[in-house]
């Protein structure tokens, strides 16, 4: 039982370390905590359920049609909301993500309904491999793949590409990023449009076990909020990394302490990290020098 | 003079007052409409079983086209709760002190019930058919609240039978909701159980908001179950079918009657609610007596098909207030909370499309039997000429009461 907990683990903590991927990306750049990132996901897994279903749109065209509205609705949001905002404090835009996550809820269930609906998907988490006395099934191995590919590719992007820089330099100081002639404004849309593509993706994966209904990120949002902090809210490997350990600590818990407060692992790691490492574990403490 | 005066209007007051008195209006009811509320999971994770609400209204919809009863016709007010107690709260609130409601129909979910019991006692309102299967309803009896939902305890305990002596399986475990709902379920089976000298191999509780359960999984296969009673949503059920697919892990699975919307089961487990065995509490869907000729007729004619189809959870919400509109036309035109509860208790052996009903002074459990049946396949083709295996409901047993 051990091993097929701990290979459980990684696996629901590789959707975990996507939605946590998608949280960091957003922090990276404007400090900013994206509560409206789950459900952001869950319309777009929506509307690739819609292409798929009712515009018989075959997988790739489907899902790529739905990463685009995914890319476009990030770009749309902090377009039309954040950069609206009046006094810009960090608090204040939260809040403002808040709100959102409650329109983009009501936005779901007005339009698709509350009911749990089939979300089909290419690979099936029913096609299992064997080995030894533990299973992994197709869609972990690519949940796995996609969610290790991703951390690499943003990890490339962040550091060498022009664009990638510009983020950085924006979160660091946005003033002293404007004088240095970064198109500050395309650079947030940019970051939120990639934030949302990432988190896209991880609510396909979610969907076809979880069920496709409004509530379905709520939860792997949680988690993966919880994965951020746990391996730094600044570290797109520790987001990952974080997803990964949260995942085995999780499942380990269940298996051998208690089921019943299995729930509350992913709150308690909160508060424990927050204690005693804020800035998570793998990330670079920084500390601000007055 | 003074003394007069104010003689005389201590008189006219107590006057005006008495007539007031002896013309209180009863809430919810006038000469030409009766008001009756309900709350139910439109959104959120029990949304499955929202179609209940939504199958009263069709009800309703169906009386007042019949003329409504002693000629007052049914205004309903449907409110979402989320599967929430404290939004149920809410809800209950506004539905008595700005809506004015006669009574209660029904309603989803036993912690939402049990968070609003309270005050609908309080405010002495008539609640009957709680869609729940809690014995909070009805033991100790309380005077305005009638129960109709077989108890989880006896329903639990027929299906550990059935495991233990039908079945012949002696590895039962036990998953579920960690609530009253969940709890009520356990408690019978631990009781069955017991009194054939065994006990559950485990018992994993399972919470609302969870959505993994992979470690709930491996403690069932750990314990060697080969039989698992399930008393969870139909998102979890799903969920735990699936995830035992994957892990290799395969008992015999057998569900509460909350669980008994066979075709809507097998599409949202993706067919893996194949022989899934469950107990019942009202009539299959393809039944052919009169009542559920008449409700389907209904169906067609007032529902809204893009958001219900005609299953177990949505004629439920028939079948659970079938006793409130029998107690109301038997209380007749001068209708109170008294004579409302004076006519439920006369119910004797009340027959509609669920088991019998039966109240009386003192007596507030009014269906005492359930059925089990199994989930089987059927081979359907679709309007674009597919074909399709949609899940259907076989009869295993007749009714059986509880003892």
């Amino acid at each position: 039982m051990f091993f097929q907990l701990i290979v459980s683990g990684i696996a629901i903590g590789a959707t975990y370390a996507l939605m946590a991927l998608a949280m960091v990306i957003i922090y990276k750049t404007s400090e900013v905590l994206n509560f409206a990132q789950g459900d952001m996901a869950m319309l777009s897994a929506f509307v690739a359920f819609t292409l798929l279903t009712e515009n018989n749109l075959g997988f790739p065209a489907a899902f790529a049609g739905a990463l685009a509205f995914a890319f476009a609705l990030g770009a749309f949001l902090e377009f039309a909301f954040l950069r609206r905002a009046k006094e810009p404090n960090v608090l204040g835009l939260i809040i403002i993500t808040l709100g959102l996550e409650m329109i983009l809820y009501g936005l779901a269930s007005w339009k698709w309904g509350s009911d749990q609906k089939d979300f089909p998907f290419p690979v099936s988490d029913f096609d299992t491999h064997e080995i030894g006395a533990v299973v992994i099934s197709d869609l972990n191995l690519v949940t796995l793949a996609v969610a290790l590919s991703l951390m690499l590719l943003l990890f490339l992007f962040f550091r060498y590409t022009k664009a990638g820089v510009a983020m950085k330099a924006t979160q660091q100081n946005e003033t002293a990023a404007r004088l240095m002639g970064i198109r500050v404004n395309r650079i947030l849309m940019l970051t939120w449009g990639i934030s949302s593509v990432v988190g896209a993706a991880a609510a396909f994966m979610i969907a076809p076990v979880d069920t496709l209904d409004p509530n379905l990120m709520w939860t792997p949002q949680l988690k993966g909020f919880s994965s951020a902090v746990l391996g730094g809210m600044t570290s797109l490997v520790g987001a990952v990394g974080g997803g990964f350990l949260l995942g085995i600590i999780e499942n380990l818990f269940g298996g051998y302490v208690s089921v019943e407060f299995k729930s509350v692992v992913a709150f308690a790691v909160i508060v424990v990290i927050l204690c005693l490492r804020p800035s998570g574990l793998f990330a670079k403490h920084y500390v601000r020098k007055v | 003079m003074r003394k007069g005066l104010i003689l005389a209007l201590a008189l006219a007051l107590a006057l005006a007052l008495a007539g007031l008195a002896a013309a209180a209006p009863v809430r919810g009811v006038t000469d030409t409409t009766i008001k009756i509320g309900q709350w139910g999971p439109q959104t959120g994770p029990a949304a499955l079983w929202g179609s209940v609400a939504r199958g009263t209204g069709c009800y309703f919809e169906l009386i007042n086209s019949e003329g409504g009863i002693n000629g007052r016709k049914i205004e309903y007010f449907l409110r979402d709760d989320g599967y929430q107690p404290n939004r149920t709260k809410a809800v209950v609130k506004e539905l008595l002190e700005n809506v004015g409601v006669f009574g209660f129909a029904s309603g989803v979910g036993t912690s939402p019930g049990m968070a609003v019991m309270p005050d609908i006692i309080a405010n002495d309102v008539p609640w009957v058919g709680t869609a729940t299967g809690s014995t909070h309803w009805a033991f100790p009896p309380k005077k305005t609240i009638f129960a109709v939902y077989p108890n989880y305890p006896d329903e639990a305990a027929i299906l550990t039978n059935y495991i233990l002596f039908t079945l012949k399986k002696e590895k039962i475990a036990f998953i579920y909701q960690n609530d009253d709902y969940g709890k009520g379920g356990l408690e019978g089976a631990q009781a069955e159980i017991k009194a054939h000298g065994k006990s559950l191999v485990a018992e994993i509780p399972v919470e609302v908001t969870d959505t993994d359960l992979a470690s709930h999984v491996m403690k069932l296969k750990q314990a060697g179950a080969e039989a698992v009673i399930m008393w969870v949503l139909p998102k979890h059920a799903a969920i735990l079918l699936g995830t035992s697919a994957k892990l290799g892990f395969k008992p015999t699975w057998v569900a509460c009657s909350t669980l008994s919307d066979a075709p809507l089961m097998h599409k949202i487990t993706k067919g893996l609610w194949k022989d899934v065995i469950f107990g019942n509490f009202a009539e299959l869907p393809d039944s052919n007596t009169p009542l559920m000729v008449k409700y389907k007729a209904a169906f067609d004619k007032f529902a809204d098909k893009k958001s219900d189809h005609w299953g177990v959870f949505f004629y439920a919400g028939f079948g659970f207030v079938e006793p409130m509109v029998e107690g109301i036309k038997r209380a007749g035109k001068d209708l109170t909370v008294d004579s409302f509860v004076k006519a439920m208790e006369t119910l004797k052996d009340f027959k509609g499309i669920m088991g019998r009903v039966t109240f009386a002074p003192g007596e507030r459990q009014g269906m005492r039997e359930v059925f089990i049946a199994r989930c089987d396949e059927a081979e359907v083709t679709t309007a674009d000429g597919k074909k399709e295996k949609m899940g259907k409901a076989v009869r295993l047993s007749d009714w059986i009461a509880v003892k």
